[in-house]
């Protein structure tokens, strides 16, 4: 019944839904686990960067990425949509400067990354984006932290604390235990590795994870080398 | 003739010890002729923020007007007030967005900042290129008038009351020495817990 | 010593209509006539001012116009008591404003005023010369000249430089034996006589309070009102006109200052009469 109405994704079900959404949110589950957490000083994103060979040179590509000096992403889903917004994100936050002359506040960014998102869910000869992204921003001045999740629909949220991808029942699961308000980022750092530890399968490394913080200082991806001062002190 | 001294227009802007002013002329001529005397060249951009657009009258009612627009969706899309440096950001685009057909206006800004109340001047030319200054800006047909008038009256710190005395008198003795702009001004102070507007009982040849 | 060789002026016995271009060196000598021109400059060799000035003058397909002062309200009208003349008191070069306090009725003598519109230097000298010429028709007639003439004079100096850039509008006004006279004269040659003139750029507003308010059996009072009022609503109405409003009276005595007053106070003053 459904694949009567998986031709064009602008044709609702006569249930109301619109099927190649769905399915794009299920593309979202399949992918590799990512979680981000808000603490009072800042945010965390971390990731699961598992590589199919360990022919990979694993350090050329990353999962976590600077979008504006404070604001920063990441995703579950397929890779090469997200690089896609990645670039519209890009784009968007630099004609907001040339426009305003200011960095775009986190909320704008989100809204503005949601509606290319929602285009690709009602425009003819494109299919939707087979990600969510998460995303992390410190606003100039505001002075606070943020954490947006944004879906393949073009529906965006703000989390305390959330996780996508494979498993992310229990990693949200995870974090509704562990959560509480005053967490500070370098505790906010230790949850979000240990969310991932839930559902992680063999050895978890400086390798095979990526994390990015944002603070008043900005957005940064961590290093090899502080992921590993991480790990060493959780093992 | 200059396209912009066709309707005649005097504005100035000023900072003072946390407050600043903006003050016009109010006619509205064709070339020689004097047809209205209270014409608004001053216009509210938020509670702490205007713009004087002095220039060609049917492009300062448009650029007014395209500026209330953006400036409407902008409240609405981030839902806060717009800061000064940002309105100017604004203007210098809507102004270039025409550069090879520019609207014939020249504005000056004047505000305090949302959140840290810091006075905000600035002026822009008639494509957009803005100048910001800690101490006065003028535009209009008369700006050597009023440079010097605010050249030799302007001091720092200057509170409420002196920056009003000032500008009025910058403004008053500027135009009277210009045959195109005057009859009539309007000055609005801008301090933080409060805005007054005032007209001036001016000559009126 | 006289003044000429404080000077060190070299006067020469001769005075030329155009000198001769070998005296034109740049030096004094070329001043020669300075203590006793009148209707004499000097011009560059080979040089014909007519076709030279044209482009100045018309301003056509050129950046550069010789026309100064030329926003001014000047009105006179005739009534049963003589003829009043009132003016406003602004000089322009462009829009800027050179003066608010210009005198534009010339005391041409006791019994003659001349009003000044276009060219300040222009009025001013020529009205100087004219003076120069009554007076010298009183010494060798022993009598008055007439208005008639006196406008004569000047139209035909001003024809003589017909073309060569010469700019103004004046009005001539007079007690003689006819009784009061009012001439208008202008550069291009013009010369007419009628009950009522106003000339500048403020002339259409002057007109429209003048033809709505004067009427020959007037007062002398109401005159001056009118007067008054129409130079007030031309300053107000033209940007090139302004100031203060100079009101003069010619009566078969010869002519008096009324008043001068500043249109800043008329306007308060006429608003309050409007409440």
């Amino acid at each position: 019944m459904s694949e009567r109405y998986s031709f064009s994704l602008t044709t609702f079900s006569p249930s109301g839904k619109l099927v190649q959404i769905e399915y794009a949110l299920a593309a979202v589950g399949a992918g590799s686990p990512s979680v981000g957490i808000k603490a009072c000083n800042g945010v965390v994103l971390a990731t699961e960067k598992k590589h199919k060979s360990v022919l990979f040179d694993e350090n050329s590509i990353h999962k976590v990425d600077m979008v504006t000096k404070n604001i920063g992403m990441t995703y579950s889903g397929i890779g090469p949509d997200y690089r896609v917004l990645l670039r519209s994100a890009r784009k968007l936050a630099q004609q907001y400067y040339l426009m305003y002359e200011e960095q775009i506040p986190t909320a704008q960014l989100v809204q503005r990354v949601a509606n290319v998102m929602q285009e690709y869910t009602q425009q003819g000869g494109v299919r939707p984006f087979g990600v969510s992204l998460l995303m992390a921003g410190w606003d100039e001045d505001g002075g606070h932290p943020f954490l947006y999740q944004c879906d393949p629909s073009g529906a965006y949220f703000a989390w305390k604390a959330t996780a996508l991808g494979k498993n992310f029942v229990n990693g949200k699961t995870f974090l509704e235990k562990r959560y509480s308000d005053d967490l500070e980022l370098e505790d906010a750092v230790h949850t979000a590795i240990l969310t991932l530890k839930e559902s992680f399968e063999g050895q978890m490394t400086e390798h095979n994870i990526e994390i990015g913080i944002c603070n008043q200082d900005g957005f940064r991806r961590l290093s090899p080398a502080e992921v590993k001062d991480y790990l060493a002190s959780i093992v | 003739m200059s396209i912009m001294a066709y309707n005649g227009a005097a504005i100035v802007a000023m900072k003072g010890k946390e407050c600043v002013a903006i003050a016009s002329d109010r006619r509205f001529g064709i070339q020689a002729q004097t047809v209205g005397m209270d014409f608004q060249k001053i216009f509210e951009m938020g509670p702490h923020l205007y713009i004087g657009l002095p220039g060609l009258a049917t492009d300062v009612q448009t650029v007014a007007q395209r500026l209330k627009f953006r400036l409407n969706l902008y409240e609405l899309k981030e839902n806060r007030q717009i800061r000064p440096k940002t309105l100017m950001s604004v203007v210098a685009n809507l102004l270039y967005e025409r550069r090879f057909g520019p609207y014939f206006v020249e504005p000056v800004i004047a505000g305090l900042d949302n959140k840290t109340a810091e006075p905000y001047i600035a002026a822009l030319d008639l494509i957009g290129c803005p100048m910001a200054t800690d101490d006065f800006v003028v535009s209009g047909t008369c700006t050597e008038q009023l440079y010097g008038m605010c050249e030799s009256l302007w001091q720092p710190d200057m509170d409420a009351d002196a920056l009003f005395e000032c500008i009025s008198q910058s403004l008053m003795n500027a135009v009277d020495r210009d045959a195109v702009s005057g009859w009539g001004a309007v000055v609005t102070l801008i301090e933080k817990d409060k805005v007054t507007t005032r007209t001036l009982k001016a000559r009126m040849d | 010593m006289a003044l000429a060789d404080v000077c060190k002026l070299n006067l020469g016995n001769k005075s030329y209509a155009f000198p001769n271009p070998a005296d034109i060196d740049g030096g004094f000598s070329s001043l020669r006539t300075e203590l006793n021109t009148s209707e004499q400059f000097a011009v560059p060799y080979n040089f014909d001012p007519v076709q030279s000035f044209a482009p100045f003058a018309d301003g056509a397909g050129n950046d550069v116009k010789i026309q100064f002062n030329h926003g001014t309200t000047t009105l006179a009208f005739k009534f049963k008591d003589g003829v009043i003349v009132a003016v406003d008191s602004r000089a322009t070069a462009g829009s800027w404003i050179a003066s608010q306090t210009v005198k534009k009725v010339i005391e041409i003598n006791p019994y003659l005023l001349g009003t000044m519109a276009g060219g300040a230097a222009d009025c001013s000298y020529w009205e100087r010369v004219l003076a120069k010429q009554c007076r010298i028709y009183e010494l060798r007639n022993k009598e008055r000249i007439s208005v008639a003439a006196a406008s004569k004079l000047l139209a035909n100096i001003v024809y003589n430089y017909k073309g060569m850039g010469l700019s103004m509008g004046t009005m001539i006004c007079g007690w003689d034996k006819k009784g009061p006279g009012l001439y208008y004269v202008d550069s291009d040659g013009t010369r007419l006589t009628n009950d009522m003139f106003s000339v500048g750029s403020g002339s259409t507003y002057a007109y429209g309070v003048l033809d709505s308010g004067v009427r020959y059996n007037m007062t002398p009072k109401e005159a001056y009102d009118v007067a008054q009022r129409a130079i007030y609503h031309a300053t107000h109405r033209d940007a090139y006109s302004g100031g203060v409003v100079n009101l003069y009276h010619m009566k078969e005595t010869g002519w008096v200052k009324v008043s001068q007053i500043d249109v800043l106070d008329l306007h308060y003053r006429y608003a309050q009469e409007k409440k």
